[in-house]
């Protein structure tokens, strides 16, 4: 007894020593190695829609009342950094602009793109209905750590790219499941009406997402952004949903194919895929328009098709969604919530978001639905009615 | 390896040496009474740590070395008439390891998932556990002070036959491939492995240390301070960016034939 005592003192004072070493020597903090641009501000100029800064780039989009080209942004940066041009500099943004941040130890630049886009001005245009066609005809490849998928893309009237759709493939990407295009949950193929169309996959996470209890990725395709920093704790509030969007929505229409993925699963307590006997998985296909607020600057997969959600205007949803292997056609019209309806000088001042939202799975936010199950959606139409504006 | 190589060398000379002076030895007296044998057992208390503490290891939240343990034989042969000085070979089979939990900064860190590998700089906490058995070889000088007291100092040279190092990181960010690549936040319950066990070192070798103390005529205690030359990984791997010593107390004791 006496000894083990001993034993244990003498181990305590040699851990006790050894971590009074560690402890004591521990070096000051070594500077920042990072460039990362954290926040960027317009000064004095009326913006429309949220600022989307990601790892390499920064968008603004402006009123369409406000001056044009030359703006002075303004941006915070990781903490001893600098950025070059610096903050206040004026400079023509007609055309894309780049900035280099260095890291506070000198050692690491990053470069910046960084777009401003001008709203377009509200114009009565000939006709009272507007048809708005997405056709999934234009992909762009990413790569993220060695993985490549598709970013979809729509051409706008102008012939500009117009960056509309997001998806989570970026997060997919960070399980290292898939390699190709269409290893990811959201792609492009061939086998469209006429052309090409968006395919939706619902794919397993492996291990890597089964260690964040995150263990299937259902494929998704939305208007919006997709903010990857939160795409692996918090996926549901990691989609953006909502587009800047001046028109009166009447009618949502397009089409689909859908095929369940084999077994129905949904996760136990520890984040395991169970085998639900029976059960089919169903798709989701819908547009919402809403009025974002401060609080609620974009809808997100917690509260989007919410009964309580107050900022949700109008939505437009299939209601007999079912299994195929043919093409199925729908329409259906925007349907009011109750109290709710369109301000026309709202919507001239850009104040209303719409988003179309698509996933394999419709429970696939809560990692429930069947590995396998693929929707096919193409040829997708808003028809919208024009509202004559006011003050004019 | 090529220190390696001149440890061994030394190492055999120093036999040698010890088996001519026993076959050279000029006293009447019979030869083996020159040599003394012991049996001896004890625990490794300490873990391996960069020396000194790089900038990114920001705080270490825990530290536990664990209970290792050792057996081992000792032959010793003692010169001359006195017994003052005499030469020690060694063989002991040993497990080391630690468990640690820290901040860090800017660490270089290896995700792996499914056989795949993302690597970048971690900034955040990394638990680490690290375990290994080994069969170590010390050939040491021994110095009588005392008729109790015998000091002892020398190389040893290891041979890792089981190797782990891995763990987990949570609570922070990776910044794949360098600082400026994308910033993945592992919060919440997220958290992601990584296992640089095959990077670890086969061979190892460094200096001891330490005292025996005869208790009774047969019963040694003994401590020991063993301080590795080498770092515990193998000098390819970049990932970690500074090289860990391992730095371990054993104290135990021995019986003496």
């Amino acid at each position: 007894m006496e000894k083990n005592k001993d034993m244990n003192f003498i181990k305590t004072t040699v851990i006790l020593m050894i971590a009074t070493l560690m402890v004591s020597c521990i070096k000051e903090e070594p500077l920042n190695s990072e460039c990362d641009i954290i926040t960027a501000q317009l000064p004095d100029i009326v913006l429309v829609d949220n600022t989307i800064i990601s790892n390499n780039n920064v968008e603004f989009t402006v009123r369409y009342d406000q001056p044009w080209p030359e703006y002075a942004p303004v941006f915070t940066i990781t903490e001893g950094a600098t950025i070059s041009p610096s903050n206040g500099t004026v400079r023509d943004f007609t055309q894309p602009q780049t900035y280099t941040v260095t890291s506070q130890d000198g050692k690491w630049h990053k470069t910046y793109t960084v777009r401003v886009k001008r709203q377009n001005a509200p114009e009565d245009p000939k006709d009272e209905f507007i048809y708005m066609h997405y056709n999934f005809e234009h992909v762009r490849t990413l790569t993220t750590v060695g993985r490549t998928y598709d970013v979809f893309y729509e051409i706008d009237n102008e012939g500009e790219e117009e960056w509309a759709w997001a998806t989570a493939n970026s997060a997919y990407a960070l399980t290292l499941q898939g390699k190709e295009p269409q290893d990811f949950p959201t792609y492009q193929a061939n086998e469209g009406i006429d052309g090409k169309c968006a395919v939706l996959v619902t794919r397993g996470t492996g291990s890597f997402g089964a260690s964040v209890k995150k263990p299937m990725a259902a494929g998704n395709l939305f208007m919006g952004s997709f903010d990857p920093k939160n795409a692996l704790q918090k996926p549901l509030e990691a989609t953006h949903f909502g587009m800047l969007f001046n028109e009166t929505p009447i009618s949502f229409s397009g089409f689909y194919k859908y095929k369940s993925g084999e077994e129905y699963c949904e996760p136990d307590a520890a984040g395991k895929l169970q085998p639900i006997e029976g059960k089919r998985d169903m798709f989701n296909l819908y547009a919402v328009m809403f009025e974002p607020t401060e609080e609620m600057p974009w809808l997100d997969g917690s509260n989007v098709l919410s009964e309580s959600n107050p900022n949700i205007i109008c939505t437009a949803i299939i209601p007999d969604r079912h299994e195929s292997e043919e093409w199925v056609e729908f329409s259906v019209p925007f349907e009011y919530r109750p109290g709710k309806n369109i301000d026309i000088k709202k919507l001239q001042e850009g104040l209303y978001r719409l988003a179309i939202v698509m996933s394999s799975s419709e429970n696939g936010d809560y990692f429930c639905g069947a590995i396998g199950s693929t929707l096919q959606v193409d040829q997708l139409t808003l028809v919208c009615k024009h509202d004559k504006l006011e003050n004019q | 390896m090529k220190l390696f190589k001149r440890i061994l060398a030394l190492s055999l000379c120093l036999t040698a040496v010890i088996q001519v002076m026993g076959s050279n030895d000029s006293s009447k007296e019979d030869k083996w009474y020159h040599f003394e044998y012991e049996v001896n057992a004890g625990t490794n208390i300490g873990g391996a740590s960069p020396l000194p503490l790089p900038a990114e290891i920001r705080h270490i939240d825990s530290f536990n070395p664990n209970l290792d343990l050792q057996i081992g034989a000792t032959i010793t042969k003692w010169f001359g008439p006195t017994k003052k000085w005499g030469a020690s070979l060694g063989l002991r089979f040993e497990t080391k390891g630690m468990d640690t939990k820290a901040q860090v900064k800017d660490y270089g860190m290896e995700i792996w998932q499914d056989g795949e590998m993302l690597d970048g700089r971690w900034t955040g906490t990394v638990k680490t556990k690290y375990a290994t058995q080994q069969l170590v070889v010390p050939i040491t000088g021994v110095w009588r002070a005392n008729k109790r007291l015998k000091v002892n100092a020398g190389p040893y040279l290891s041979y890792a036959f089981k190797n782990s190092f891995d763990g987990y990181v949570y609570d922070g960010y990776l910044r794949v491939g360098d600082p400026t690549g994308e910033k993945i936040e592992f919060n919440g319950d997220s958290r992601a492995t990584y296992d640089f066990g095959s990077n670890l070192r086969k061979f190892q070798w460094g200096m001891q240390a330490g005292i025996s103390w005869a208790a009774y005529e047969h019963l040694m205690v003994n401590a020991n301070l063993a301080w590795g030359c080498n770092g515990i990984f193998e000098k390819s791997f970049k990932t970690i960016s500074f090289a860990m010593y391992p730095i371990y107390l054993n104290l135990g004791f021995g019986y003496k034939f």
